[in-house]
């Protein structure tokens, strides 16, 4: 699988997360700042929250391998990938906390 | 460190939906420059690029200004024409996978389907753009490229093609009106007119590799 696929499943994967859980105003549309910055005002999430900030910090490591797609397999790269995975897996019980307490 | 312009502001078919698309290159990490503003790449990796001839080396050689150079010399200028594209079949091939993968999801009735629609958006550009450069050699690096082919562009009907534009949108801008579930809907009824126009513009994407192979 591609570099460019494997970014466009992790985004998926993430908002998978953050998209079923039901009782939002809108879904998160993508991992961009703007469309992450949007899900938080259309949600009312607290901004400086650890869930706004696992998922701001996912759009940023995807942003930083989308523009280095094309680079040679490097050091930074590989952590950066791996940050992903754990953000990932972070996000499901900090999604689910946040949606289910009073915000 | 150089700075361009690259894009519709370059191509002059700026809207009011339009990014202004800037590039960095830089000699390292350079902080100045917000990766959210700037497609920021050192000067090895264009110089790579520019001799794998891929479509981002062609967009900036058609449709980039400079707008500063740190030396006076335009870097992306004085390293001239890119090698020809070489990789239409397996870039087309990679964008039509996205949209089955995207429709798929959609019609397994994903919670993210905006984000699939506005995959199925990039699908269809990315895919003009590397057909229109593989195969017809005058580029189309609009957003609107699988509607410029003549007669090989996208029939796919207008309404559902503004709603997956505009899930493009919501996905990468944050702008607009959600799409709802009638106009989700709508366009999954549409899908098969992208599958019939990839599948026709592939056979000429081999068809072209074949002729390439042969001279």
């Amino acid at each position: 699988m591609s570099e460019f696929e494997n970014r466009i499943d992790a985004q998926r994967a993430i908002l998978k997360i953050v998209n079923d859980v039901p009782g939002q105003q809108e879904a998160l549309f993508g991992l961009s700042r703007k469309a992450i910055d949007r899900w938080i005002t259309s949600n009312s999430i607290d901004p400086t929250g650890r869930l706004a900030e696992l998922v701001v910090s996912a759009g940023k490591e995807l942003f930083f391998l989308a523009n280095k797609s094309q680079e040679q397999v490097t050091d930074e790269y590989r952590i950066r990938s791996s940050r992903v995975s754990e953000i990932t897996a972070l996000l499901g019980d900090e999604v689910k906390r946040s949606f289910a307490e009073p915000r | 460190m150089h700075i361009y312009a690259f894009g519709s502001v370059v191509r002059g078919d700026v809207t009011a939906s339009s990014d202004i698309d800037l590039l960095a290159v830089t000699d390292g990490h350079d902080s100045r420059f917000d990766p959210a503003q700037y497609s920021i790449y050192s000067y090895e990796r264009l110089a790579e690029m520019w001799l794998q001839g891929t479509p981002f080396a062609w967009h900036l050689a058609q449709e980039s200004r400079l707008l500063f150079a740190g030396n006076g010399v335009d870097y992306l200028g004085a390293l001239g024409k890119p090698a020809p594209y070489m990789r239409a079949l397996e870039d087309c091939q990679k964008f039509a996978a996205l949209f089955a993968k995207a429709k798929a999801s959609l019609i397994e009735g994903t919670s993210s389907s905006t984000f699939e629609l506005s995959n199925i958006f990039l699908a269809v550009r990315n895919f003009a753009t590397c057909y229109s450069l593989g195969v017809e050699r005058k580029a189309d690096f609009s957003r609107n490229s699988a509607m410029r082919l003549g007669l090989n562009s996208l029939r796919m009907n207008s309404d559902a093609y503004r709603v997956i534009e505009r899930a493009r949108m919501l996905s990468t801008r944050g702008v607009g009106k959600d799409v709802n579930e009638a106009e989700e809907c709508f366009v999954k009824a549409q899908l098969q007119s992208i599958d019939d126009w990839m599948e026709n513009l592939m056979d000429l994407v081999k068809k072209n590799e074949r002729v390439r192979e042969q001279n």
